[in-house]
């Protein structure tokens, strides 16, 4: 083997030995910077509540996820690396090996008087050729730096999610946003009224019997007025118009909250309610069919 | 003998150069040029307008490099036989027999002045000994002495009455030399040199078995495979479709560059060809193989800024 063809591969093993330490320490500090996002975001916590089979360890997936994007992406930012030309880049680096080097090897089965003298100049050339040259020191440092800076990041967020995590409860929000129903959500709604001030709202006459279950304040006594569907039982209420609000007094259905459509699991939790609280509620409904 | 004539083929090109330059002021490209069509073993065509020094430069490179000079002027009514030689009848011993007398072509350079005023059929005869380096008389092959040179040369303007060289027997010429008129300082120079009583000498600083050894380590400067690949995508390229260009290169231009560009890295003292060398010699090398169009030559374009151009977009 020519002495410079010998010198040449040794730099060559050189270079892509540092090319080598050069992808993993960007595999590193990708993994660490999608590993801190995935933990910020409390990627574990949506999983747990999505469908993933119960098989699954959950608390895997977040760094597992992380070490694919950064094999992935790793692995195309450094594509090419094996298609450089590393006589090109001598060349560049050393104007004194411009065209010669390349010449050269591209002549390394001649030999002839002009070839030899070509060779010759060209093996003491490269005694000054170092593979630090072709890849600084200064890029390595300053990418080990980055990827420590990285990792050592990764691993506070990871100690200390405190503050930094997104919290389950604006997870919830955000889900609830996202889908547009909120997670306990049976696509039912409440028949029971809210009139958290009777009085007035006799008074103003708009008030309707529809709405989020509130605590009734009737007498001076707070009378909780949540009705609870039955299974499968809800009214969906699709045509509402406020004029069908009206009770229908007769000997089989008294004036009372079972007149106003009330299911049959509301109607059956309002048994449950004491006789002192049947007949507040009762004295509400009737105040209401008054309006 | 191969290495002592590398090791001073920097001093001989020096020498050579510098003796050639006693006599010769200025035109230094076409005296590189002449020397590297030598150094190819091959033939240069000069065109310039008359008074250019062609005869001088062509006569002293021939003193320098210790060859013998013939000059033959084209006229036409000049026949084959002329350049040739031809059998003469002559008395030995009271018997007559033939004998060949040698014709101006058998000499080692030989400068065929305004070879476009010679006829078809002599063109055809000095072109057959430029390529074959023999000479056919009767039914006898007479080889030519090595190294053997010609360079022809053509006057741009008075076309009348000349027969243009075809397109295939210009494709013989490795290069197109062209000879511009000298820069005020160089003229003053010449006038200087050549009104005085003391006529400049030129003496012999290169050997024939010399030269010989040159045209011989021409071939051995070796090339990377990019340039190589560059010389043939420039010649390519004027085969490609191009507005100006009416017909290209042959793969003989091909070779014509790569080669050029060794013996001029060797002229330059370089052991490899760079792509310098390649770019300078397209100009002399392609000039005369590509032919424009019309539309190009109405523009007023010249084959050298076709060349330009495509040694430009050539990556």
């Amino acid at each position: 083997m020519e002495d410079f063809l010998y010198k040449l591969q040794k730099i060559r093993d050189g270079f892509f030995s540092r090319k080598r330490l050069t992808f993993f320490l960007d595999l590193i500090a990708i993994f660490s910077i999608f590993y801190a996002i995935f933990i910020i975001v409390n990627l574990e916590y949506l999983l747990s509540k999505s469908s993933i089979p119960s098989s699954i360890p959950i608390n895997f997936i977040p760094p597992a996820v992380a070490i694919i994007i950064a094999l992935i992406t790793s692995t195309l930012l450094h594509n090419r690396d094996t298609k450089i030309n590393v006589i090109r880049l001598i060349e560049n680096k050393y104007p004194e090996l411009k065209e010669r080097l390349s010449t050269a090897y591209d002549n390394r089965d001649e030999s002839n008087i002009i070839v030899d003298s070509l060779k010759t100049f060209v093996s003491e050339s490269m005694t000054s050729v170092s593979p630090s040259m072709l890849l600084s020191k200064g890029i390595i440092i300053s990418k080990i730096m980055i990827t420590v800076i990285f990792l050592a990041g990764m691993a506070y967020i990871s100690l200390n999610p405190q503050g930094i995590q997104i919290s389950q409860s604006t997870l919830d929000n955000v889900t609830k946003n996202i889908t547009g129903q909120d997670q306990n959500n049976t696509g039912l709604i409440d028949i029971t009224g809210r009139p958290e001030d009777v009085i007035n709202v006799a008074a103003k006459g708009s008030g309707d019997i529809f709405g989020k279950p509130k605590i009734a304040s009737i007498e001076g006594k707070n009378i909780d007025l949540t009705l609870y569907p039955g299974d499968n039982t809800g009214t969906i209420v699709k045509d509402y118009t406020p004029t069908s609000n009206q009770f229908i007094k007769s000997a089989a259905f008294p004036v009372d909250v079972m007149g106003s459509n009330v299911s049959d699991g509301g109607y059956s939790m309002l048994m449950t309610k004491t006789e002192t609280e049947k007949q507040l509620i009762n004295k509400y409904a009737v105040e209401r069919s008054k309006i | 003998m191969s290495n002592e004539t590398y090791s001073s083929s920097t001093r001989i090109f020096k020498d050579l150069l510098d003796e050639i330059g006693k006599v010769v002021v200025g035109q230094h490209e076409a005296v590189e040029q002449m020397m590297i069509a030598i150094l190819c073993n091959s033939h240069a065509l000069v065109e310039s307008n008359p008074g250019l020094a062609k005869t001088l430069t062509i006569s002293t490179i021939s003193k320098a490099l210790d060859l013998k000079f013939n000059r033959i002027q084209c006229t036409p009514d000049l026949m084959p036989s002329d350049i040739t030689g031809t059998y003469i009848i002559e008395d030995v011993g009271g018997k007559k027999q033939y004998r060949f007398e040698p014709g101006p072509v058998f000499a080692n350079i030989v400068l065929a002045d305004e070879i476009n005023r010679a006829s078809p059929k002599t063109q055809s005869a000095m072109l057959e000994a430029m390529q074959e380096k023999q000479v056919t008389v009767g039914n006898k092959t007479y080889l030519l002495d090595k190294p053997f040179f010609i360079l022809a040369t053509q006057n741009p303007i008075e076309m009348e009455g000349t027969y243009p060289l075809p397109e295939a027997q210009l494709d013989r010429f490795l290069l197109k030399i062209l000879m511009d008129y000298p820069t005020f300082e160089d003229e003053n120079e010449i006038v200087n040199r050549y009104t005085k009583n003391i006529t400049p000498a030129v003496r012999s600083v290169v050997s024939k078995a010399e030269v010989l050894e040159l045209q011989k380590l021409t071939r051995d400067v070796p090339i990377a495979e990019d340039i190589k690949i560059r010389a043939i995508k420039i010649v390519e390229a004027t085969r490609a479709k191009n507005d100006n260009i009416e017909y290209g290169a042959s793969p003989r231009a091909s070779i014509g560059i790569i080669l050029a560009g060794k013996a001029r890295a060797l002229m330059k003292g370089r052991n490899y060809v760079s792509k310098e060398d390649i770019d300078a010699m397209a100009y002399p090398v392609l000039r005369h193989r590509v032919i424009l169009t019309f539309e190009a030559e109405r523009k007023g374009m010249t084959t050298d800024q076709v060349i330009a151009d495509i040694l430009k977009n050539v990556k």
